[in-house]
């Protein structure tokens, strides 16, 4: 073990972590809302779109990470440039960070898979509910915002946390399309001297500190959120 | 970009394609031995080996595949060099069903663990009262009700593997995705987008029959079978 090594790469490789929050954190924002919402239009099964997102959906969770990572980064560019000629200006497209079509793949992902974990949340919640919501006069609106949606999220948490601790651990990919986040630093400090076993020992310790602290908060939300279950469960 | 010839690559992509299902399988059916093992672990009375059972699944659970499979393919020939094994002979194959039957091991062994739990309690005192060993009753009576239990959890492991099985590439072997990128730099990366997507297409063809055969099993098997879980 090269310990002056490890001393003088970890404050490195730590500081490359805000890089991985910024993509897990930005991807689940926009990703679960886009969930949110594809899962409410398919239980409304409104036809043509309804059909259109499922394929999307299937899609998504048909390709492998890496595979929608490559996809992102090299159509993304061809997109956008192709979109500033239709509006009538030239995009100088090698100036987009490449985190942002890393942070698009992931969103993508995360917005299928979601949008599953919502849907059987939501129709985890009995139907008898949005009768009983409707019956003391709430609009549909209302009963939705009111008693489904915060009873259907109590359920979905346990599996979020799982899908959240998963998009970190899938962040490692961006790697491969040259977002230096936590792995690509430490790869690239490993190189010059070799140090690999070093370098992924310490990504490895920082990973499962990370997994350990996210499905904590994850547990204590879950507990904190169980007085809206166990009434919705039919 | 030129959508139309996408299907002209899939049949030089299929050619690697045995390779991949050779991944998929040997890493399947290592990750059920080691996730077998793990899970007796678990569920053992002796807490110290219960602790490290649920240890290494929380390890291998918090790790990325990637970061496992670098850990394996570049950091362990160094240390086992260090003691004087030389690990040059192995194959990069070997290293990524290694790294995928180590990963996917902890989720085996937690469907396991579930499942088995899931098997009402009485029906092994049943089986205890009509005088069968627990070899016996666990053979006829809690397996065959544990395994109807996990196939939906097994056909979604597998799925998840066989989407990780992309990974090999980082190493250098030439599966579905290696073919891939070696088509693509063939042709000086002219061509690397539909390259790509018709990857992900294959892919995602695959995940769709796995998900009915799946499906299927579950149908064939639990026709007809009592559900026994706990409630």
């Amino acid at each position: 073990m090269d310990f002056p090594f490890m001393l003088q790469a970890l404050p490195e490789i730590i500081k490359a972590i805000p890089v991985t929050f910024f993509m897990a954190v930005a991807a689940t924002a926009v990703g679960w809302i886009l969930g949110l919402f594809i899962a409410l239009i398919r239980r409304a099964k409104t036809p043509g779109i309804s059909q259109v997102l499922a394929v999307f959906v299937s899609f998504m969770r048909g390709v492998p990470l890496v595979i929608l990572l490559y996809i992102a980064y090299y159509a993304l560019p061809t997109m956008i440039y192709s979109y500033g000629l239709s509006i009538g200006r030239e995009i100088d497209v090698s100036g987009v960070p490449a985190i942002l079509y890393a942070i698009t793949a992931l969103v993508l992902d995360q917005a299928a898979y979601s949008s599953e974990i919502f849907r059987s949340a939501l129709g985890s919640v009995d139907e008898g509910q949005l009768e009983a919501a409707y019956s003391v006069g709430m609009t549909k609106t209302q009963a939705m915002i009111r008693i489904i949606l915060p009873q259907a999220f109590a359920v979905a948490v346990p599996n979020l946390g799982g899908l959240f601790v998963g998009l970190v651990k899938g962040t490692s990919l961006a790697y491969y399309v040259g977002v230096y986040e936590i792995t690509a630093t430490a790869q690239l400090l490993a190189l010059p001297k070799l140090n690999y076993i070093e370098a992924y020992i310490m990504t490895t310790v920082i990973y499962e500190v990370i997994s350990i602290i996210f499905n904590k908060v994850f547990n204590v939300a879950e507990n904190s959120l169980k007085r809206f279950r166990g009434v919705a469960t039919a | 970009m030129n959508l139309a010839a996408i299907p002209s690559y899939f049949p030089k992509l299929m050619t690697a394609f045995p390779v991949t299902i050779r991944i998929t399988v040997e890493s399947v059916i290592f990750s059920l031995l080691i996730g077998a093992l793990v899970s007796v672990g678990s569920l053992s009375k002796n807490k110290a080996i219960a602790g490290i059972a649920k240890g290494y699944i929380a390890f291998m659970r918090g790790i990325p595949t990637l970061i496992l499979i670098f850990l394996l393919y570049l950091g362990l020939p160094q240390v086992m060099k260090r003691i004087g094994i030389n690990m040059q002979g192995i194959s990069t194959i070997t290293y990524i069903i290694a790294t995928l039957s180590l990963s996917t091991s902890a989720n085996m062994a937690e469907m396991m663990r579930a499942s088995y739990l899931a098997v009402n309690k009485g029906q092994l005192e049943a089986a205890y009262s009509v005088g069968m060993t627990f070899r016996t009753a666990f053979r006829r009576i809690i397996f065959p009700q544990a395994f109807g239990i996990a196939i939906p959890t097994l056909g979604n492991n597998i799925i998840m593997m066989f989407k990780e099985t992309s990974l090999a590439f980082t190493v250098g072997v030439i599966d579905l995705l290696g073919k891939g990128r070696a088509i693509s730099s063939a042709s000086y990366g002219s061509n690397r987008l539909e390259v790509y997507i018709a990857c992900g297409i294959i892919f995602w063809l695959c995940v769709l029959i796995l998900e009915r055969v799946t499906k299927f099993t579950e149908n064939i098997y639990t026709r007809g079978r009592k559900q026994a879980t706990a409630k």
